[in-house]
């Protein structure tokens, strides 16, 4: 009888253990099949050329520029949204947000419900070197020696577009640090209050230890979503002018669909996978060690 | 008993979840006279209207005429189109007659066997003779026939008269001529040049135009990715002649989209600019009245120590192919021809402004005569030279074009730019 019921468990379970096989596990192995040929998408010839695909990569100027890009967006992201994020999110909950805690939280929060596309877009036109907002107001203020074709400008572009990114994520990342100080219990900033803290001592001694969890927790989405970047990149610019903003993500889609490499873009994908796994084994890791 | 019959359940649902979807429905329709009805997907780059509404007529009209055809039409847009139609030809399930840029875009689809050859229907019943041969040319591949002219097209440029008086500047026909020009606008304060170069593929028209110029026929063969190395020291002296004209571009040509580009020449912020001349009845729809009598049109001017015919224009036809794996040759033939033949190049002119590849489709008069006018200068053409994007092959374009908006900021040189390329066609080489 007990044996019967193990087996239902597994006749149970067999529908999602098909379902994610199908859609995740298998095709993560396939790709890593494909990786190792040359082949596009329109014919059914493939050409097996061993690690050559990796061999290429390893030489390949954008490949390093564009992990270069997505290393530069997630160590900024690391530093905007999470550190000026945890800024916010201790001030919004001190005493000195007042009564327009709320309006502040949802004046932040607002620009991460919007569709990337559409941020794009917007942002697209705010850096417009001739009609553009920012060029702009630049002019207005005097300062037109920093005027520049935002988008335009190898050296600057990636920047751009990694401010726009900045802007919309920050109040996500700070709402979720708010959720985590709303869990700290009241008592420990009484008593701290009753042993003479002020607001700074509180923030470093008792917030922050606190929610040390939530902050890795958060770093680790946002080095994540680093390496998965690419709408924004593709709105934007589409890695132009010359390659200079061109990210893992974009790269890959280019070299697959641009220029019929789609083993060479497997490959690409194997790289991005392997370091993506990577940083979630370490997430899963710290999220074990948080268990009190 | 009981639990049998739920595990039997189970499985039945988790078959049904797996295998829903991969059933086909391959029965034909049958009227009720018995002739079968035989439906072919047709796919175009027209989603946006008056378009869309177009071939919907279109359609229709064959539809009518053919009462045992019908046609599934689907449409995607310009960009996305040249992505999906790789993943789409790839199935089993490709449309029988698509849309196509002739050229390498369309030669490694024929390569890999996905387009039809239609030679022997195009030499029977005169079909081949209802085109203007220099149209009709961009689809032969080995002196095999794939495919028709829809839209013809070519590069040219417009230019702002009252600037071009502002400034005492001449209507060039020589490369020299035009530098000058260039040289007197920008002294009187004009911006001679717009240019939107965002996407790359704009600067790919102008050194296109430059390179059969200044090389000839060599670049056909240079551009075959089975057999060419751009060794030719003419594609840099085309580079450094180019470079000749970037400070005549307005500023941060790299930062602007070509449409925007356009919209800054037709307010009068530049005196001239190169475009296709399928963005005329665009032009014309949206200017005033005024800016309508005040721009014209010249030819790209000769280069004259050039190797090259200079009576040879930039611009190739877009038009329609039949696929290589469709079940209805016959009926998806009759389609194309349809398409492509007069009687809708007519109602494409009325409609759209459009001109296919059919022989004396309009007459003076019957349409806007800017549209006719500039038309005649593609057919005048002795031979069309393919757009340098899609005549290359996608690898080394790609390289081409990114070394090529370096160029433009000064960030490398016509040497490097040609080593780079070399490189490239010599991988691509490699994998023949």
């Amino acid at each position: 009888m007990k044996r019967l019921k193990q087996k239902n468990y597994l006749i149970y379970m067999l529908p999602a253990i098909i379902l994610i096989s199908v859609f995740v596990y298998i095709p993560i192995i396939q790709n890593f099949y494909y990786s190792l040929f040359r082949m596009n998408s329109y014919t059914d010839e493939m050409v097996f050329v061993g690690l050559s695909n990796y061999k290429k990569i390893f030489a390949d100027e954008i490949f390093y520029i564009s992990l270069k890009n997505n290393i530069y967006y997630a160590v900024i992201s690391i530093v905007c949204q999470v550190g000026f994020g945890t800024v916010l999110a201790i001030l919004l909950e001190s005493k000195l947000a007042g009564k327009l805690r709320v309006f502040f939280r949802n004046i932040y929060f607002l620009p991460s419900v919007i569709s990337v596309t559409a941020v794009g877009l917007l942002w697209y036109f705010i850096y417009n070197p001739n009609m553009g907002m920012l060029n702009s107001l630049l002019i207005k203020m005097g300062l037109e020696n920093f005027t520049h074709a935002w988008l335009g400008e190898p050296n600057i572009a990636i920047f751009a577009i990694i401010a726009m990114s900045q802007w919309q994520y920050v109040g996500y990342i700070m709402i979720l640090i708010i959720v985590a100080i709303q869990k700290i219990p009241i008592e420990l900033y009484e008593s701290a209050q009753i042993d003479g803290a002020n607001g700074l001592q509180k923030a470093l001694k008792i917030t922050i230890p606190n929610i040390k969890e939530t902050l890795l927790v958060t770093s680790v989405i946002t080095v994540i979503g680093s390496f998965k970047l690419f709408t924004e990149v593709y709105v934007m610019t589409s890695g132009g002018p010359y390659n200079s903003t061109q990210v893992l993500g974009t790269y890959l889609y280019n070299t697959a669909f641009m220029y019929d490499e789609m083993g060479y873009a497997a490959a690409i994908a194997v790289i991005i996978f392997v370091i993506t796994f990577s940083v979630s084994i370490l997430q899963i890791k710290i999220s074990n060690s948080g268990k009190e | 008993m009981k639990k049998n019959l739920s595990i039997l359940l189970v499985l039945i649902m988790v078959m049904s979840l797996i295998f829903t979807g991969c059933g086909g429905n391959d029965t034909p329709e049958v009227k009720d006279e018995g002739e079968e009805v035989v439906t072919i997907k047709f796919l175009h780059r027209w989603p946006q209207e008056p378009y869309n509404t177009f071939f919907e007529e279109v359609v229709s009209d064959f539809e009518a005429d053919n009462p045992n055809i019908k046609v599934d039409m689907q449409s995607i847009s310009n960009d996305p189109f040249k992505e999906k139609i790789k993943v789409v030809l790839g199935t089993d399930d490709a449309p029988d007659v698509f849309f196509t840029w002739p050229g390498e875009f369309t030669n490694r689809f024929i390569r890999a066997g996905k387009v039809y050859d239609l030679t022997e229907e195009m030499n029977s019943n005169g079909w081949k003779e209802s085109y203007v041969y220099s149209q009709l040319e961009p689809f032969v591949l080995d002196e095999k026939i794939y495919g028709a002219p829809f839209r013809v097209d070519g590069k040219i440029f417009v230019y702002n008269k009252e600037l071009f008086e502002q400034a005492g500047a001449q209507v060039p026909s020589t490369w020299d001529e035009f530098l000058t020009t260039c040289q007197k606008l920008e002294e009187a304060n004009i911006v001679p040049i717009a240019f939107g170069n965002q996407s790359p593929w704009a600067v790919s028209h102008y050194i296109g135009t430059i390179n059969q110029k200044i090389i000839g026929e060599n670049i056909y063969k240079a551009y075959d990715p089975a057999v060419g190395d751009f060794s030719d020291p003419g594609f840099v002296k085309a580079l450094e002649e180019f470079e000749k004209m970037v400070p005549y571009f307005n500023a941060n040509a790299n930062a602007i989209k070509h449409d925007e580009a356009r919209n800054n020449w037709m307010a009068g912020k530049a005196a001239m600019m190169y475009v296709e001349i399928v963005e005329i009845p665009e032009i014309e729809s949206v200017c005033t009245d005024e800016f309508r009598d005040n721009y014209g049109v010249f030819n790209f001017p000769i280069i004259e120590d050039g190797k090259g015919n200079q009576s040879y224009l930039t611009g190739y036809p877009e038009g329609f192919v039949v696929s290589g794996t469709t079940k209805h040759p016959k009926e998806a033939v009759a389609f194309l021809k349809y398409l492509t033949g007069k009687e809708v190049g007519k109602k494409e002119a009325l409609e759209l402004g459009y001109i296919n590849g059919a022989k004396n489709v309009v007459e003076k008069g019957e349409i806007a005569d800017v549209v006719y006018d500039n038309t005649q200068i593609v057919f005048e053409a002795e031979r069309m030279v393919n757009w340098l994007d899609s005549g290359l092959h996608a690898k080394v374009c790609n390289v081409y074009l990114a070394e090529l908006q370096k160029l433009m900021d000064g960030m490398t040189t016509p040497e490097e730019v040609m080593q780079k390329v070399q490189e490239k066609a010599t991988e691509v080489k490699d994998e023949f």
